[in-house]
């Protein structure tokens, strides 16, 4: 019925003629059967991947967490909802919940608006602008580990120079890394700055494509600079900001090289996300079980929260 | 736009500048701590007020991260596992987009969301029968293990779908009707049009991948096959932990990607233009 | 347009393997001046064991300079094809882990033809420690392999070690030259299961210049924990606003202090004699002795005499390098690093941990920290020897005089104090005295012994937790305490449990 696997490009236009011919609901399977087969061949090596590197190691995570793990984890003694039982009445799972959201909200907002600034900065017809256009998108060439690096020293509390310019303008020094209460904005503000760039990059790419003849008109009509960006150019960029949130906000929730480098997910578990925490679990305290159930409380959220983003967010923007 | 220079459009570009300038510098300040830093000895990081400027032309600190961690070997590692995978993900991703864009097939939501969803599983939910595999499979220290596992993309698929969505249709009976196979027209027609996405997948997939931190520490054993971002945890010393080499060292990996970002930005741009993301 | 992409790939490509090579020639620059590494200080190798190597060394890099070739081969190839070859996986970074481990396995390898060891950095100890877990479900092990002593009950009741005690049982090995506190942290069950490789203990650091200006006696170092809160508020500077500007003291957060403080007042961690006379059930470092520490270290923060600078305790170090706290405590191992980045500038003294009371000197003291050699008993018998020959190697009162010199790490050799190095360098760091003495003056029991626990790294870390919420002001010292406790026994019941330990 279906030709050779080898030659399957070769068995696209057969299902047309067959319909033609009026053969009814059998052609119609053939016919599904091979479209159905043809698609498969397409995602036949994204597929194999997922299978082998995502969703079996993730039935092996469920299976895991049922289990207590010895230190090299291997499972050794069922707990059946022990470990989601544990999870619940500790308040370890409700403060990652709690410190990845905000997380999100401290760098999601910050990094798009910093970078529509200058991108609409970066976007003047002047001369030598595009020297700015690369310094403003220069963090595109840095990565995480380096950047936490560098931050690692700004925030110093006693050899950093961001503190010494706080006190330069007047204010009084912050402990950075080093209290509950700033942490988890010092390494939203490294995470903003490693993500302005790319966003700024986007966001003046996608300002570009929009059409010269949109402004021209919007000019005879009279429209200032400011009508022309609230009337124009954000309507133009929804599609974008739409890409950059999803893009944003799964690199905040997967953040781990800064956490890792710069607190280790303190001061008093202040920098501790989800993420961070399931890491912690695993590859610190050797509790797979433990992180297991984490992880599969995490994938939960995710795909509730991907979800809601489908079924809301992205009909509102492409079908307005 | 040709505008006679007004003493208004005269203001408003100086003021222009002016920001320009100052967020310039607010960009550039952390980079320009790198450098300054890995120019100065022991005694000047730990001075206060901080030096803001390096005093002299001292090379030292270069000299003994080099010493301490063959960076270049790292950073070659590093661009060979990107861009494995930076292929990886456009191939299967162009191949997954097409289906999910141009082939009616049964359960298309479904198999859509299954992709979709790949990106909600958090990596480290999988790491550890993961790494067992790559174990099992005898890939530890080597590329396909560092790239393989991550060659196909659920972000890339919807990415590009969303473009391939904005190719017309009836480009597709059109050429179906003529007889085009699907990769005929996958190659010629499709990936011409999609260039600006396939742009900023690979871009992404690219940094993504170079910025990987646990993974390549997990399955790689040998100096040989270390990445970059791990070589500058080899910098940091947790006996004598000396900010001048480590950002000695963050220099050195910032040269090259620095050079080529500078040489590659406008054609990057120029890449990401006509609707990058359009949706 | 597509092109870009192609010429960014190609050229990232061929930079990066320029760049290769260029980090394959850079230890040539080494080469030149192999006399002057940056901050080797002091006693330079004059001895025979490190003169040879130094040769055997620039032969090696000369080789590396081929663009191939890896850059940190600085390791001389085995002299015979029959060697048997080991794999050494250690945690040290920097110069300890970059030049004076190949030199010691360089002066191995040359040393004689049937062994060969290869040192392999891999990363943290938690990193390898990792790494080792991960590798002996798949047999991918090293020979030898550095645990931090924290891991040690972990890696006893694994049952993954070949103890060296069957080897020094075997050859009659004599090991009363062997510091006794050392190997007494080792010991586990009367057997020496691991050869004690980096040891240090934490002292007082303070900075003697500020003494003065306070009007306090630099030779009289605080003994006592009121003593040293009292002196702490003596040399706490504030400016004209009443910004502090220098403070009286600083600790870091780390787990390893309040460990010290516990041991110096006669504390234990855990049950069981700190897990030493039985396996370990529960936590009781929230007696009243850890208590005492939480109010005295809350106190002296509240009281704004003391810093917090985190638990990264480089950045408690660089404070008091930049004159920004007058004194601190850190591991003996940063001593020379100090000595160095300060010679000339600053007046530096080192003086015991403090201790609760004055009598609490002759009882207790400080436990050893650092981390040792393993042997892996998954490998072939012969690289178990060859391993077995490497540690007894490095345990020679020459080399261990190199090690000492070369990281600042006690030499486990007491012999090694006398060699011409170990001489020089005493000479050259009287400051390091104090550590050697405190690690004499205390008595072996169970309190300085230190605590046996599998899941020490973890109790480690709720401990740090605990202490940031005491700092921040949250909550009483008892609490965040008690919750640490509760934490740490949850978490040895489940590993006594999944261990199969009853």
């Amino acid at each position: 019925m279906i030709q050779g696997p080898t030659q399957p490009t070769e068995s696209i236009s057969p299902p047309l003629p067959a319909i033609a011919r009026g053969r009814g609901l059998k052609g119609v399977q053939i016919r599904q059967i091979k479209s159905f087969t043809r698609a498969m061949l397409f995602l036949a090596p994204s597929l194999a991947i997922f299978i082998t590197f995502v969703f079996i190691p993730l039935v092996r995570t469920f299976w895991l967490s049922s289990y207590l793990t010895n230190p090299l984890g291997k499972p050794t003694v069922f707990t059946g909802l022990g470990q989601y039982q544990r999870m619940f009445s500790t308040p370890e799972l409700g403060n990652s919940l709690l410190r990845s959201v905000l997380f999100v909200l401290e760098t999601v907002p910050a990094t798009l608006l910093l970078a529509l600034i200058l991108a609409v900065l970066a976007n003047q017809r002047l001369k030598g602008i595009s020297i700015f256009r690369v310094v403003f998108s220069i963090t595109i060439a840095v990565s995480s580990a380096t950047a936490s690096l560098i931050f690692m020293y700004l925030y110093h509390p006693s050899i950093g120079s961001l503190n010494y310019f706080i006190e330069l303008l007047g204010g009084t020094a912050v402990p950075w890394l080093t209290s509950d209460k700033t942490a988890l904005t010092a390494i939203s503000m490294t995470t903003v700055w490693l993500q302005l760039g790319l966003n700024t990059v986007i966001l003046l790419a996608a300002m570009q494509g929009i059409p010269e003849e949109l402004y021209e008109s919007a000019m005879i009509d009279g429209a200032n600079g400011w009508n022309r960006f609230w009337g124009i150019t954000l309507p133009f960029l929804s599609s974008t900001f739409f890409f950059l949130v999803v893009v944003d906000m799964l690199a905040a929730f997967q953040t781990f090289t800064p956490i890792q480098i710069m607190t280790l997910g303190g001061p008093a578990d202040s920098t501790n996300l989800l993420v961070y925490s399931i890491y912690r679990q695993f590859y610190f305290n050797g509790n797979y079980g433990l992180a297991a159930a984490q992880s599969i409380v995490l994938f939960i959220i995710m795909l509730l929260l991907t979800i809601f983003q489908f079924v809301f967010v992205e009909r509102k923007v492409f079908y307005e | 736009m040709n505008h006679s220079v007004s003493p208004n459009r005269m203001w408003l570009n100086i003021v222009m500048y002016a920001l320009l300038i100052l967020s310039g510098v607010a960009v550039l300040y952390p980079i320009w701590t790198a450098i300054n830093i890995s120019m100065l000895t022991d005694q000047q990081i730990a001075a206060f007020p901080p030096h803001l400027a390096p005093t002299s032309l001292y090379l030292q600190n270069f000299i003994h991260a080099l010493q301490q961690a063959p960076l270049g070997r790292y950073l070659l590692n590093s661009t060979i596992q990107s861009s494995l995978v930076m292929l990886g993900q456009l191939f299967t991703a162009s191949l997954a987009a097409y289906a999910f864009t141009f082939i009616d097939f049964k359960w298309k939501n479904v198999f859509f969301l299954v992709f979709l969803a790949t990106m909600m599983i958090p990596w480290e939910a999988t790491i550890i029968p993961n790494y067992l595999l790559i174990k099992k499979l005898n890939w530890t220290d080597t590329f396909q293990g560092l790239a393989v596992p991550f060659m196909a993309t659920g972000f890339g698929t919807f990415l590009l779908r969303q473009f391939f969505r904005t190719i017309p249709r009836e480009l597709h009976d059109a050429a179906v009707m003529d007889g085009a196979s699907d990769l005929y027209f996958l190659s010629s027609i499709v990936l011409p049009l999609a260039r600006p996405a396939l742009g900023t997948l690979a871009v992404y997939s690219f940094l993504q991948t170079y910025n990987q931190y646990l993974w390549p520490l997990l399955i790689t054993n040998s100096p040989d096959m270390r990445t970059v971002q791990i070589g500058i945890a080899l910098l940091q010393d947790e006996e004598r932990f000396m900010f001048n080499t480590v950002m000695a060292g963050v220099v050195i990996i910032l040269i090259p990607t620095f050079i080529l970002f500078i040489f590659s930005n406008r054609q990057l741009i120029r890449g990401l233009t006509a609707g990058a993301v359009k949706g | 347009m597509r092109k870009p992409f192609y010429v960014v790939l190609v050229s990232l490509v061929v930079l990066s393997m320029l760049l290769a090579a260029c980090g394959g020639a850079a230890p040539t620059t080494a080469v030149t001046q192999p006399t002057t590494p940056p901050s080797a200080g002091g006693a330079q190798p004059t001895t025979a064991p490190t003169a040879a190597p130094a040769a055997a060394e620039a032969t090696a890099t000369v080789k590396a300079a081929v663009p191939t070739a890896v850059p940190t081969a600085t390791i001389a190839p085995p002299k015979s094809e029959r060697a048997t070859k080991i794999e050494f996986w250690h945690s040290m970074a920097g110069d300890i882990g970059g030049k004076a481990i190949p030199q010691m396995a360089n002066d191995f390898n040359t040393s004689q033809d049937k062994c060969y060891v290869t040192p392999i950095y891999q990363g943290s100890y938690d990193d390898s420690l990792n790494k080792l877990k991960a590798g002996l479900q798949s047999n991918q092990t090293p020979a030898i392999v550095q645990v931090y002593d924290i891991g040690t009950r972990l890696l006893v009741d694994l049952g993954v070690a070949t103890p060296v005690q069957n080897y020094i049982d075997k050859e009659k090995y004599d090991i009363s030259d062997l510091e006794g506190n050392v190997l007494s942290y080792y010991t586990v069950d009367n057997k020496l299961y691991s050869m004690p490789f980096n040891t240090s203990t934490p002292i007082l650091y303070y900075n003697k210049d500020m003494f003065k200006a306070a009007g306090l006696d630099p030779e009289k170092p605080p003994r006592t924990f009121d003593e040293f809160a009292a002196d702490a508020a003596k040399l706490t500077q504030k400016d004209a606003s009443g910004k502090t500007t220098v403070y009286g003291a600083a600790f870091a957060i780390y787990g390893w202090f309040f460990e010290q403080f516990l041991a110096v007042s006669g504390g234990m961690y855990v049950d069981n004699n700190n897990g030493r006379d039985g396996f370990a059930t529960k936590a009781t470092f929230n007696g009243p002795e850890g208590l005492n520490i939480f109010q005295w270290w809350q106190k002296m923060v509240n009281d704004g005499v003391m810093a917090n600078y985190g638990r990264k305790t480089v950045d408690t170090r660089n404070a008091f390098l930049a004159g920004q706290t007058a004194m601190f405590i850190d591991s003996t191992a940063v001593l020379r690093g100090m000595m160095d980045s300060t010679k000339g500038k600053m007046d530096i003294g080192t003086a015991f941990l403090p201790r609760p009371t004055e009598d609490a000197y002759s009882k207790w003291g400080t436990i050893i920290g650092g981390g040792s050699l393993w042997i892996v008993n998954n490998r072939p018998t012969a690289e178990q020897d060859c391993a077995w020959e490497f540690i007894r190697f490095q345990s020679s009162p020459e080399e261990q005089a190199y090690w000492w010199t070369m990281s600042g790490y006690f030499p486990i050799r007491k012999s090694a104090y006398d060699t011409t190095v170990g001489k020089d360098w005493s000479a050259k760091y009287p400051q390091y005295t104090t550590a050697i003495d405190q690690l004499h003056q205390t008595p072996v029991n169970r309190v300085t012994q230190g605590a046996l626990i599998g899941v020490f790294p973890s109790a480690r870390a709720t401990i740090e937790t605990g202490i940031e919420e005491i700092l921040s002001g949250k909550s009483t010292p008892h609490f965040p305490l008690d919750n640490a406790a509760q934490t740490v026994t949850q978490a040895i019941q489940d590993y006594n449990a999944s261990m199969g330990l009853k």
